[in-house]
């Protein structure tokens, strides 16, 4: 149906209010950044800005996603690839331990490796204990600098892009690589030939997502020095007090993200990538000779190590050392129960209707479902900013439960469509004739929402709002700006006393979010290893 | 001249059941054989020990005197020069037809592999379409790329795996005609694995039965036909009646049947002869489109005959019947 027949017929059913209403409150943050960054001036810090920072922050964020990109491709596509085609000492644990690194936030592991590589770091230590020099008689890489933040954001995030290209790998036809094989391709050009090239769609939307996440990351950035823009709005909001300067910027970064988004749609061209197979059958592994499989083997394990088991210990070291003498964060915890519990109860209610009625699609569906898909590609210092704007106009201040609706809201608008896939997914896998079949039965699409469709959602519902839960915990940039006066998060927490030097004491809160942070990515492992392709999911 | 490609004693096992047991099938160069049996019996797997996909555990397999498989040892499929054409098509999704015919002519140079992937395309009817990538085009144009880019290297012989049955049954004849003719011209061995024993009969020079991983007759098509080696052939290859000895309607065998044994016949082989003192009764007379399928009781045994639809008689007339020999096979019963 085109847009135009949609508009034509389109008539205001039952169930298109609760559907414009979660649109509409999802969109309002980003639509009034954006409409302050264009409409206002600018004010006087704004021309600071622009002649003396933005050219900085412009540079440093777009370095930061290309080197990002570049690292996070290097290290993904080649992992993805080894854990589906071959059989190798330690694959099944791999396969979804290259998933974990998934829970810990960006800035957390920006603590644990600036610690770990800096002068006093172990490895420093143990290379002028070695040799006897001092620390100006060699050269080690420099965690605060655009490289560091670059790596450590791959770190963070490169498991959207394994993801994908895992999930490419295993549902490609098997047919096409033996065709290949049959015409004469070695393995080296069956990979870069056949099976890359009909990954490619699917890999580029994971790298979307990464970048997407990279541009947002606020926490990291600070901590390694790095001026970004998000950095930039943040700074021009706290130190500037200036919410107009910091919407131009975020009008900035808005372009940059969605440029990031057409060059991801652009990239699916007109070549297809849908498989013509229709028949699936489970990729035979091939058994890799011993030494080539202990290979492949230390190569996982090095990957995983250097993601994930090295910063948590040496996390977690810090947290031993300083036995008895660590910051309470008791309060802190409470808070975060409390705010990231509000945003994650206001996005469950927006992504169960987002869900219901995906599943009756029509015009008002589809705007809910797009405003939530482009609040999760908006970073939260913008969102952030929006809700600051809209709190000025109405003169409600900071502070109590003003800031924490505003907070829940930011919450909601950037993570509803996250909570709203799980649902999303139970429900494709009733079969559309259930819907119908209760509409043959006189039922109303509000009566069929509510009495048919959610129970089969609420099966996703658990994982859903856990994700919801995990996502508003580990958000930094968007609590930084908006919690109530005095009302500190952990990820607060973590960040005010690593910007203190305070390592020791940030460690506890960043394994605590860690810790969350498992929870969903355990989740998505096991739904991963208990369905095969073809099933319908 | 062709190398014959050979399969001898062919074993392959996953975990102790045996796909494919014992099996030995000489490829003629030029001909096609088709590989006809139920689903399990082993077809798939012993096309991927001719194409190298899987290694075998016993007997060997050649093309011509060079050695492919034996246990332990597998000539890669990416080295065997054999072609293979999938139910699926198995086109590369990113590639215009013409590049897909080109993929298996890297070694040709690129200005030649253009050339000679015009001219298959050409051959099979696509010139049109060179440009085209595979979800632009249909189910029947999609195979015959696949066909195309399979036969344009010029392989040692070709495989084919249910190669037709993804296209809808009105293109299948044309699609199948086109890419047969096509194969028969490149002189080579050729493997058509089938459930179909219609389309094995139509479209093959040879056939060889498989069942249970075991190999129970190969030879021309006419003759397999025409000459089942057991009960389970004759039922293989279409339709058939099967009466025991003990059952048989008296003067209808036309010839002795020793006791215990089974006698099978086609249904073309049920002959309406008014001047036959065997007397049936048409329980159902359905249009099968020219011919006209009639089912009989015949003394309490239920037959099925195949006439032109011109002189078929109606439900519940009573007709005379006799058994065409050449049609009717005998063959000790398994279960006596």
């Amino acid at each position: 149906m085109s847009a135009y027949t949609a508009i034509r017929s389109f008539r205001f059913r039952s169930i298109d209010g609760p559907a414009l209403l979660a649109g509409l409150i999802i969109a309002v943050p980003v639509v009034v950044t954006l409409l302050a960054g264009v409409l206002n001036g600018g004010g006087e810090a704004w021309s600071h800005i622009r002649d003396t920072l933005l050219t900085g922050y412009t540079t440093g964020t777009l370095g930061t996603l290309a080197l990002t990109a570049l690292m996070t491709l290097a290290v993904a596509v080649p992992a993805a690839w080894l854990v589906t085609m071959y059989q190798f000492p330690g694959r099944g644990l791999f396969e979804w331990l290259l998933i974990l690194p998934l829970a810990a936030p960006g800035y957390v592991l920006a603590y644990a490796y600036a610690d770990l590589m800096g002068l006093m770091g172990p490895f420093q230590v143990a290379i002028r204990e070695t040799t006897g020099w001092t620390a100006r008689d060699y050269w080690f890489p420099d965690m605060r600098s655009l490289p560091g933040l670059a790596f450590v954001l791959t770190c963070a995030l490169y498991p959207y892009v394994y993801l994908t290209a895992r999930a490419a790998f295993v549902s490609q036809s098997v047919c096409a690589l033996e065709a290949a094989r049959s015409l004469g391709a070695s393995s080296a050009r069956r990979f870069w030939q056949v099976a890359l090239p009909a990954a490619r769609p699917a890999i580029a939307a994971g790298l979307a997502l990464t970048l997407m996440e990279a541009a947002a990351d606020y926490g990291a950035a600070e901590y390694l020095g790095v001026p970004t823009l998000t950095f930039g709005i943040v700074r021009a909001w706290q130190s500037f007090g200036e919410p107009a300067a910091a919407a131009r910027l975020a009008l900035v970064l808005v372009v940059i993200v969605i440029a990031l988004i057409l060059t991801e749609r652009h990239t699916r061209g007109r070549a297809g990538s849908q498989q013509s197979s229709t028949r699936w059958r489970n990729v035979s592994r091939t058994r890799l000779p011993r030494w080539a499989g202990l290979g492949a083997m230390a190569a996982c394990a090095l990957l995983f190590l250097a993601t994930f088991v090295l910063p948590m210990s040496r996390l977690i070291w810090l947290v031993m050392e300083s036995q008895g003498q660590i910051a309470p964060i008791g309060r802190a915890l409470v808070n975060t129960l409390i705010l990231a519990g509000s945003g994650a109860a206001l996005a469950f209610v927006l992504a169960m209707v987002i869900a219901l009625t995906a599943r009756q699609s029509g015009l008002i569906a589809g705007f809910a479902r797009l405003m939530a898909s482009t609040g999760y590609a908006i970073p939260g210092a913008v969102l952030a900013l929006g809700a600051l704007l809209v709190m000025g106009y109405l003169g409600i201040t900071l502070t109590g439960a003003g800031a924490i609706i505003a907070l829940a809201w930011v919450y909601a608008s950037r993570f509803t469509t996250s909570g709203a896939e799980p649902m999303v997914a139970a429900l494709g896998r009733a079969p559309a004739s259930m819907g119908y079949a209760a509409e043959s039965l006189g039922a109303s699409p509000l009566r069929r929402a509510v009495s048919v469709d959610l129970p089969v959602a609420l099966s996703g519902a658990m994982a859903g709002a856990l994700i919801l839960f995990v996502e508003s915990l580990k958000e930094l940039p968007a609590t930084l700006m908006l919690r109530p006066f005095n009302w500190d998060t952990l990820s607060v927490r973590a960040n005010a006393y690593a910007t203190d030097e305070r390592l020791a004491a940030a460690a506890l809160p960043s394994l605590l979010i860690t810790l969350a942070g498992l929870l969903p990515v355990i989740l998505l492992s096991w739904r991963l290893s208990h369905s095969r392709p073809g099933d319908t999911q | 001249m062709s190398a014959h490609l050979i399969a001898t004693n062919v074993t392959r096992r996953y975990g102790p059941t045996a796909v494919v047991e014992g099996v030995s099938l000489d490829l003629e160069p030029g001909d096609i054989t088709a590989l006809l049996g139920g689903s399990g019996a082993g077809k798939s797997t012993l096309l991927r020990l001719f194409a190298g996909l899987e290694p075998l555990d016993e007997g060997e397999i050649r093309l011509g005197d060079q050695l492919l498989s034996r246990p332990g040892k597998t000539v890669p499929a990416e080295k065997r020069r054999i072609g293979l054409i999938f139910q699926d098509f198995a086109l590369f999704p990113h590639l215009t037809a013409a590049q897909n015919v080109a993929f298996g002519l890297k070694s040709r140079g690129k200005e030649a592999a253009r050339t000679i992937a015009a001219e298959w395309l050409e051959r099979l009817g696509l010139t049109g379409r060179a440009d085209a990538f595979p979800h632009e085009l249909s189910g029947g144009e999609q195979q015959r790329v696949a066909i195309a880019r399979a036969l344009a290297p010029e392989p040692a012989a070709i495989l084919m795996d249910e190669p037709f049955s993804g296209l809808d049954p009105a293109l299948r004849g044309s699609v199948r005609d086109t890419a047969l003719a096509a194969i028969r011209e490149a002189g080579i061995p050729a493997l058509l694995v089938t459930h179909d024993p219609t389309e094995a009969l139509e479209s093959a020079d040879c056939i060889a039965i498989l069942q249970g991983g075991c190999l129970l007759q190969q030879g021309k098509a006419a003759d397999v036909y025409m000459k089942p080696e057991s009960a389970a052939i004759a039922a293989a290859l279409g339709p058939v009646s099967r009466i025991r000895a003990a059952d048989l309607p008296e003067g209808l065998a036309g010839q002795a049947v020793p006791a215990g044994a089974e006698l099978i016949v086609r249904p073309e082989g049920v002959v309406q002869d008014e001047g036959s003192p065997v007397r049936a009764k048409v329980t159902a007379s359905q249009l099968t489109g020219p011919l006209c399928r009639l089912l009989l009781d015949c003394q309490g045994q239920a037959l099925t005959a195949l006439v032109p639809r011109i002189t078929a008689p109606k439900t519940g007339a009573e007709i005379g019947i006799r058994l065409d020999p050449a049609l009717t096979f005998i063959f000790q019963s398994a279960d006596s």
